[in-house]
């Protein structure tokens, strides 16, 4: 498989009153055809930081690249031209955020929204659509999302529509665009356990049958699980620990995953423990080496003064923290 | 123990909002031309407050006659020239801005406060028959042009500054009504608006300390960008006969005698309404900036 | 089981007429909440759950039926109960970001309820807040002058509960507490929660969507859809022997995260269809159109609370005939 995506050792980071935000901190991610890749962080780590800067929508006067490469085919997206960056957006890449009312526009109906998107992305491939076309391949994205009466929501506008419905057209406008890789950034986390449950297995499927890839940015450990092949942990700004989804689910290795790990509510009943002790750091003067040894009850002198590289557990499976070096 | 209990708690909290007032600071310099604003409105006010000290001619701001002199052109013994009867332009223009500061200043004052209580009241009370009545008023009073209902006032009564001003603060307070009252009534629905009546908290404190505080940014903002209007409102009255009252300097009465002498004695009409629009101008600055601390930063 | 209830609810409505029909947000539910129990209150959008909460603690009047608080009948809005009675139940919101007036420091937001209630002088009430910020675990030098955006989204809705607790309540409603918060967060919070009601006497009423949260933390949980309630059950019984079809459905849909624990759900009921909105009730058992197990009945008759044995009760024609053979067939192995 091809290496679709790969963000190379990204640094970002912000101006503002206080001083400079050092955000994004050296993070790194893959992303190959075809493959359901999960990043799992917390409010604050950055993942929508990079979600932006992936896509190039971060306001660049107090946001700043300070490093680092995002490749897209091999190209640096962040070298890239604003017309080369617009095609990129047009066909390659796609979104799908948290708020449907936030990304669909309240003043249009859902058909006007979608009619633009797949009249635009026919366009861009040199292909010019009659009316008809353009009307009956709008229904069918709305039909393949598992949307009841596509025709009538068609003519309803985004407030008409449940949370539920709104985010199914968010997907039906994502994948019209036939793009290649799909970024969905908390897609589901406002919606109802059972409605959530129905739309993450069309993505699902849906994805699988384009043979697109799709990042999965979400918080929640158990959407993770049921839907992705790998999976990256996300704190503070860069990747602690990737692997194989079931692998790293079932043997955690940083200590911040098994952190997580040990804070989701189980069904087992066994009691909630106390969380993770501290706070997240503060980007104006992050902890020096690992950004997590603050937080850590098994920090290291080495800890402190260098960030760890990742090491390789099993195949795959690899861990930034010193515990994990080799002459241990 | 009492003492310095209270003392360190003092201590803490000035520390706080010395800290809001430097991020506050921080935010306004980011756009210079804010801060050029700040910097010729505090040139205007120290020179207005200092006119009888700082001005080379102040008793030409008193009825005052020098035949010899009058019509003179910008010159260095009479910086902006001398007007028909023989006073220094400058020296005016400079007591003129007291004149407009002073306007400014108590429209709002007068005007200002009635329209965020009555804001508040009817805001808070949406949907009663006290918001109703409130804002009925306020409609009627915002269905009149401003200029004409000041017109018509200062025209029935003697026209003067201080009347001027009365009907002009007349004017003004149902605007600041109809914004705070759409502010308040938005925020009404907050959760810590309903924590507050949850908890049995009264009426008052809920509309005053808990609702207005968030009602502050736009008044404050609002406030500097009318004081330029205000202003221009005083000066045109002024103009027309019906503010300030010759001999006194009021920027808009200098403007209104002066235009008589153009295109000749161009100073005396020319100079006056230059510091109107610097004065209006600045305001709007310092009011863009006052926007900007206000707006919050999303990171 | 035998205990008086300190909150018992009867019969409870709330319509809300709007232009578009009445939506009828709670549709006459029952339930009692016995004192020092965590009553786990579960359900999707739609389902009433916060509705009832609210009218529980005053924001809306009862379109029906009665609240009964400590034998005293309360079900009135707020600006008609007395003060005692809004010292004595007290509210969490989800949201710690809006139910913290961003404006106002956080010892001028403690000492509301403070000055509300008349609980002592300036200087006893500093003291007061300062021993509320270390009960939640928060240094009060540290964080009694701050305002609350410059303190993470745990801290503030640790904020929250101290504010809640600050007039020594009796009954604490939890709407959502842990929602807007990250898992790592969530555990401090709910375990400060517990240690409190076991140490102030207090009884919750929690409202959550999350239902592995709530395994861990209800003493009992009862699930509502569409304004009425499906089950109500202890909660090791709710989870080991779910019986309505709605909170199998539910239990079958929950992303987990072990092995172990995708063994103890029900088998897999694939949700389909939207949930109804409140104005649009279905007719019949609201449930019927998405129902797996649907019956002719089901789509023409509102099915009655059944009450079983070990203090549940059930809504759902499957079991009519309070046949006991029936309880003991759908344990989950």
């Amino acid at each position: 498989m091809d290496r679709l995506l790969e963000v190379k050792n990204l640094h970002v980071g912000f101006r503002i009153f206080e001083g400079h935000l050092r955000v994004l901190n050296g993070v790194c991610l893959d992303v190959k055809d075809g493959e359901r890749v999960g990043l799992v962080g917390e409010t604050g780590c950055g993942k929508t930081t990079m979600v932006k800067s992936i896509l190039r929508v971060l306001p660049t006067p107090p946001a700043r690249v300070t490093g680092g490469e995002i490749n897209y085919r091999g190209r640096d997206v962040l070298t890239m031209s604003r017309r080369e960056m617009q095609a990129l957006r047009r066909h390659e890449l796609t979104a799908i955020f948290q708020d449907p009312l936030q990304s669909l526009n309240p003043v249009f109906t859902i058909g006007t929204q979608l009619r633009d998107i797949v009249k635009d992305s026919a366009i861009g491939r040199g292909r010019r659509l009659s009316r008809r076309e353009i009307e009956s391949r709008c229904i069918e994205a709305l039909r393949e999302t598992g949307m009841p009466d596509p025709e009538r929501i068609m003519t309803n506008y985004p407030i008409q529509l449940s949370g539920g419905m709104r985010q199914r057209v968010c997907i039906a406008e994502a994948l019209s665009t036939n793009a290649n890789l799909m970024l969905a950034d908390e897609p589901t986390t406002n919606l109802d356990v059972t409605i959530q449950d129905q739309i993450l297995r069309k993505l699902d499927e849906l994805v699988e049958e384009r043979g697109a890839s799709v990042v999965m940015i979400t918080h929640s450990m158990g959407v993770v699980r049921d839907l992705t092949e790998r999976v990256n942990v996300m704190y503070a700004g860069s990747i602690v620990e990737m692997g194989e989804t079931r692998e790293v689910l079932q043997n955690p290795m940083h200590p911040y995953t098994q952190g997580l790990m040990a804070s989701v509510p189980k069904l087992t009943g066994e009691g909630i423990n106390e969380g993770i002790p501290g706070r997240i750091p503060s980007y104006l003067d992050p902890p020096s080496g690992c950004r997590f040894h603050p937080r850590c009850s098994r920090q290291m002198e080495i800890c402190s003064t260098e960030s760890p590289p990742f090491f390789e557990i099993a195949n795959a499976h690899q861990v930034a923290c010193y515990l994990y070096r080799e002459d241990r | 123990m009492q003492w310095e209990e209270r003392r360190a708690d003092l201590k803490a909290t000035l520390a706080q909002k010395r800290h809001g007032l430097s991020r506050g600071w921080y935010k306004f310099s980011r756009n210079p031309l804010s801060v050029i604003g700040l910097a010729v409105l505090a040139i205007i006010v120290l020179a207005a407050v200092l006119a009888p000290y700082i001005t080379p001619y102040p008793e030409h701001a008193k009825p005052y006659t020098n035949f010899q002199d009058g019509g003179k052109p910008p010159s260095l013994e009479y910086f902006f020239g001398t007007d028909r009867v023989g006073r220094d332009i400058f020296s005016r223009v400079i007591f003129g801005y007291r004149f407009s500061l002073m306007i400014g200043i108590v429209v709002l004052a007068l005007g200002v406060a009635p329209g965020i209580i009555l804001g508040l009241i009817a805001g808070y009370h949406q949907g009663t028959w006290i918001e109703s009545v409130i804002m009925r008023i306020t409609d009627v009073f915002l269905a009149v042009p401003p200029l004409v209902l000041a017109l018509a006032i200062t025209a029935m009564l003697t026209p003067n500054l201080m009347n001027q001003m009365m009907a002009i603060a007349l004017v003004w307070w149902p605007w600041y009504a109809r914004l705070v009252f759409a502010l308040a009534s938005s925020l009404r629905s907050e959760y810590f608006v309903r924590e507050a009546e949850l908890t049995g908290a009264s009426k008052f404190h809920i509309m005053f300390k808990e609702i207005f505080p968030n009602c502050l940014a736009p008044v404050l903002t609002k406030m500097t960008l009318d004081m330029g209007i205000v202003i221009l409102l005083g000066a045109t009255l002024s103009f027309i006969g019906l503010g300030v009252q010759p001999p006194k300097p009021g920027l808009g009465t200098m403007v209104a005698e002066g235009a008589k002498r153009l295109p000749g004695e161009w100073w005396g009409t020319i100079f006056p309404a230059l510091a109107i629009v610097a004065v209006i101008l600045a305001f709007n600055l310092v009011g863009d900036g006052l926007r900007d601390v206000f707006s919050v930063e999303e990171v | 089981m035998n205990a008086t209830p300190i909150l018992s609810i009867e019969n409870l409505v709330k319509h809300f007429p709007t232009k578009m029909g009445v939506v009828r947000a709670v549709d006459d539910i029952s339930v009692d909440i016995v004192e020092g129990d965590t009553l786990g209150l579960v359900g999707e959008s739609g389902s009433g759950k916060t509705t009832a909460a609210q009218c529980v603690v005053g924001i809306y009047p009862p379109t029906s039926g009665r609240i009964v608080f400590d034998g005293t009948p309360i079900g009135v809005m707020f600006n008609r109960r007395d003060k005692e009675l809004k010292r004595k139940i007290r509210i969490v919101f989800q949201d710690p970001g809006s139910s913290l007036n961003p404006k106002r420091t956080i010892k001028q937001i403690l000492s509301v309820p403070l000055k509300v209630h008349g609980m002592g002088t300036e200087r006893e009430r500093l003291a007061m807040m300062n021993r509320l910020l270390e009960m939640v675990g928060l240094p009060p030098t540290e964080y009694l002058y701050k305002h609350p955006q410059a303190i993470g989204g745990g801290e503030m809705q640790m904020v929250a509960i101290a504010r809640a607790l600050a007039t020594n309540p009796q009954f604490v409603v939890l709407d959502e507490p842990t929602s807007a918060l990250d898992v790592s967060v969530q555990g401090k919070i709910i375990n400060l929660l517990t240690r409190l009601a076991e140490e102030l006497d207090l009884t919750y009423l929690f409202i959550t969507h999350d239902l592995s949260l709530m395994r861990n933390v209800a003493t009992r949980v009862a699930i509502m859809y569409l304004g009425k309630l499906c089950e109500i059950a202890r909660t090791d019984e709710f989870f080991r022997s779910p019986m309505h079809p709605y909170t199998r459905m539910l239990l079958s849909s929950i992303p987990v995260v072990t092995d172990e624990e995708e063994l103890l759900k029900p088998e897999k009921i694939v949700s389909k269809g939207e949930i109804p909105s409140p104005v649009n009730v279905p007719s019949g058992c609201s449930f019927h159109l998405r129902c797996p197990e649907r019956m002719p009945v089901c789509s023409t008759v509102d099915p009655e609370m059944i009450a079983l044995k070990d203090d549940r009760v059930v809504r759902c024609h499957l079991y009519d005939t309070p046949d006991m053979g029936v309880l003991d067939t759908i344990i989950i192995p």
